[in-house]
């Protein structure tokens, strides 16, 4: 390994290549604190925007007035504003209004970290997506099937849960993919309120070594990687849903 | 006039047509939306004694950030017509029947597509020259440009991918028809398969130009004077206060979503006037 | 403004056609402004009035330069991430934004001598925190501005974890907003703003160091419009003019502009 980090030294020396993650310890460090925090809040988002879609969805349906107005109201305002917009409106301004506990240096501290508020305001952000793609998947299921459903005495949660989730997750199933992608994506945005995922750490490297066009294209071909390896997996989901006529 | 009953298929069928989406309701979304952005600005906005109320700093700044708000627009509406013209070939370069052509056009949707908005901005951004030389001639690349250029790269790919998948979700039996009645690839896809696709193709293209102009703040991070820009040099020169950071970004949210909305409401207006009946 | 901004581009480009390789001073008299990188965010040195226009004593430095050179003036703002880019790139004419002068930024700028203006690094911590040594900070977080030099230092050498926002008003409200437990910035600044009754809780508690003067930056290679930014330095010394600006915006005179002062005087 020794090796190959010396290598990546000489090409710096020879050349002006300068990869200074790949030499220097610290900047390695920090480039592998980055990948690492950027998968996880991406894993995060994800988990919860389904989630949030899911029950947003199910909402809408619901026979309170006020239930669906409020699933609207938020969808629509998460679905029209800035997302980075968002993301500062979270962390400085809801941060500030809540609570804080004492933390170990002695001093008050937020409930939430920039981590967590990067968590919550992405996951709100694609969830209002989300819940809009269920919705349009659960519309495209044939209302003979969901009667066919009420006359075999499924209660409603059953219904949803049983047979038009199902039915309609598949259909959605592309428009899902693409709205997941863009939320790994999105989680770039999380370097503006400073949360050390990978745009963030590879601004520090540049700042420190200015060496912009490296680190640049080493970060598109990591991203392009690491949603390739997203996008694979989904679409061989995406395969394996697929049931034969259907949609 | 209800009348009772267990069994669910007695039950009248109204029920299960879910309420249109938007329908009359705008206004209480409008209502709960602006609740949701002024309430924690006015609770957040209380002046330290001595000091001008944030929000009568919010309005001596508003003129130079509204300015900065219709520069992003313009940036959203060059970005969306450049990346639909690129963006519409390479999606028919996806459809191709020349193997090569499909598979060069499905790397570049793709590579563009997975790279995030804000690192291709970035790479516009400090990777374009200031001004290129072609035979002696200067052309001037400025920052606004580069913007445009960094954002309708993902644009492009999208679109691309809006055209694909619009092609591919028309049923193969009306490629069967066209065939059946003679007509060629050209005359089917130009006759029969695109006519179909832009009803399809425009709610789906008209949420890129929703998130493409919500991606115009980006370039605050690559120091475009717009909105966000302004935002954050404005907030500096008041020194830095906290108790400015809610209103000021509310009132960013907001002009977003003056002019996002009524883009939505229309697409959704849109979606039901191309619906295909079944 | 943007207009103005395009419209200069064009004439700018128009008139450098016949000037492909000329001197950069040629350039900038021939195209009739000059273009200046600032800070505007970044009071008092460089920020933003409600009509949007640049002030601060950089500015006011700037103005002095294009008065000497007889043209007119444009400012673009930088931030500390973008502003050796656009200097290379050849977007701005001259860079004055509070940049720190280092040896590896020699490489990437032409940054004439003497120094201009010199500051240290400090925090701004609550007092309650009872900071006393750098070695205080070791595992908290510290909000930053990104691609300020000192970051990796106050993390490598003290161990606090940086936390690094695009402009002061994030640092400052992470800051009071208790997201770190302290803010590592210029001194000056820090002074300014610990005087502040809004700020009345937070002190500037350790030794300033690194005491470090900033250079302004002209794009390398270009020997002249460097040795002239020489002069026009040493003349600012000897006149007083960088004492008189720190008056006119509200700073104390720091030390090194005095020294210079007293040494070319």
């Amino acid at each position: 390994m020794e090796m190959v980090y010396e290598w990546f030294r000489t090409l710096y020396q020879e050349t002006g290549i300068n990869l200074p993650f790949l030499y220097d310890e610290y900047d390695r460090n920090r480039m592998i604190d980055g990948l690492f925090t950027t998968v996880k809040l991406s894993l995060v988002c994800l988990f919860f925007s389904i989630i949030i879609g899911v029950i947003g969805a199910w909402l809408q349906g619901s026979s309170f007035k006020w239930t669906r107005r409020f699933v609207s109201g938020y969808i629509q305002l998460f679905r029209n504003t800035p997302p980075l917009v968002q993301l500062y409106f979270f962390y400085f301004a809801i941060g500030t209004l809540l609570p804080r506990v004492e933390n170990d240096w002695g001093g008050q501290s937020p409930i939430f970290g920039s981590f967590a508020w990067a968590a919550i305001s992405l996951s709100f952000f694609a969830g209002a997506f989300n819940v809009e793609i269920f919705r349009s998947g659960i519309e495209a299921v044939p209302k003979s099937t969901v009667e066919a459903a009420e006359a075999l005495g499924f209660s409603k949660l059953q219904i949803y849960r049983d047979i038009t989730l199902p039915l309609a997750f598949r259909v959605v199933l592309p428009a899902l993919n693409n709205n997941l992608v863009n939320l790994v994506k999105t989680t770039t945005l999380a370097y503006a309120i400073a949360v050390p995922e990978m745009l963030y750490e590879a601004n520090q490297i540049w700042s420190d070594n200015v060496n912009v066009t490296e680190m640049m294209v080493f970060l598109l071909l990591a991203y392009f990687v690491l949603v390739g390896i997203l996008v694979s997996g989904m679409n061989r989901w995406e395969r394996a849903m697929k049931i034969p006529g259907y949609g | 006039m209800k009348y009772e009953t267990d069994l669910p298929v007695m039950l009248p069928l109204e029920r299960h047509q879910s309420e249109p989406f938007l329908g009359l309701k705008s206004k209480h979304i409008l209502t709960v939306a602006l609740i949701a952005i002024i309430g924690p600005c006015v609770a957040f906005a209380q002046a330290p004694s001595g000091q001008e109320s944030p929000l009568a700093v919010l309005v001596n700044w508003a003129p130079l950030l509204l300015k900065g708000f219709i520069f992003n627009l313009i940036i959203s509406i060059s970005a969306m017509a450049f990346g639909t013209a690129i963006g519409a070939i390479l999606g028919l370069g996806q459809i191709s029947l020349i193997a090569a052509t499909r598979h060069s056009s499905w790397f570049v949707t793709q590579f563009f597509r997975n790279a995030p908005w804000l690192v291709l901005l970035f790479f516009a951004m400090f990777l374009l020259p200031f001004e290129i030389n072609i035979l002696g001639f200067k052309i001037p690349f400025p920052d606004w440009l580069k913007a445009i250029l960094g954002l309708s790269l993902p644009v492009m790919a999208n679109v691309s991918e809006i055209v694909r998948g619009a092609v591919r979700s028309l049923p193969s039996g009306q490629w069967e028809a066209a065939e059946s009645l003679a007509y060629t690839r050209m005359q089917t896809l130009w006759l029969i398969i695109l006519p179909q696709c832009v009803k399809r193709m425009l709610p789906p293209w008209m949420n890129l130009y929703s998130i493409l102009t919500m991606a115009t703040v980006l370039a605050s991070i690559v120091g475009v004077s717009e909105v966000m820009t302004l935002t954050g040099q404005a907030l500096a020169s008041e020194g830095g206060r906290p108790e400015l950071l809610a209103p000021f970004y509310g009132f960013v949210l907001l002009l977003f979503f003056i002019y996002c909305y009524p883009i939505a409401r229309f697409t959704v207006w849109l979606e039901k006037k191309y619906a295909v009946i079944n | 403004m943007k207009i103005k901004t395009l419209a200069a581009t064009l004439v700018v480009s128009a008139l450098s056609i016949s000037a492909a390789t000329a001197d950069i001073l040629d350039t900038i008299k021939e195209r009739g402004t000059l273009i200046v990188g600032t800070k505007a965010d970044y009071k008092p040195y460089g920020f933003l009035d409600t009509s949007g226009a640049v002030i601060g004593i950089e500015p006011d430095l700037a103005k002095d330069v294009a008065d000497k050179l007889g043209v007119d003036i444009e400012f673009v703002p930088v931030v500390s991430s973008n502003r050796m880019q656009f200097l290379e790139q050849g977007k701005i004419d001259l860079m004055i934004a509070t940049m720190t002068d280092k040896p590896d930024r020699r490489e990437v700028v032409l940054i004439p001598d003497p120094n201009y203006y010199s500051s240290g690094t400090n925090v701004l911590a609550l007092k309650s925190l009872g900071l006393k040594e750098w070695e205080d900070l070791r595992g908290k977080p510290v909000c930053g501005i990104q691609g300020a030099f000192y970051n990796k230092a106050t993390s490598q050498t003290y161990g606090a974890e940086i936390v690094a926002f695009k402009g002061t008003a994030e640092a400052y409200s992470a800051l009071k907003g208790g997201n770190c437990a302290a803010f590592v910035y210029d001194d000056s600044a820090i002074v300014a703003k610990a005087a502040d009754p809004d700020w009345a809780d937070y002190e500037m508690p350790l030794q300033t160091i690194d005491d470090a003067p900033w250079g302004l930056a002209v794009a390398l290679g270009e020997e002249k419009f460097g040795q002239m930014m020489s002069e026009m330095i040493i003349e600012w010394h000897k006149t007083g003019r960088i004492l008189e600006l720190e008056t006119k915006w509200g700073v104390t005179n720091t030390p090194f502009a005095q020294a210079m002062h007293d040494k070319y005087k």
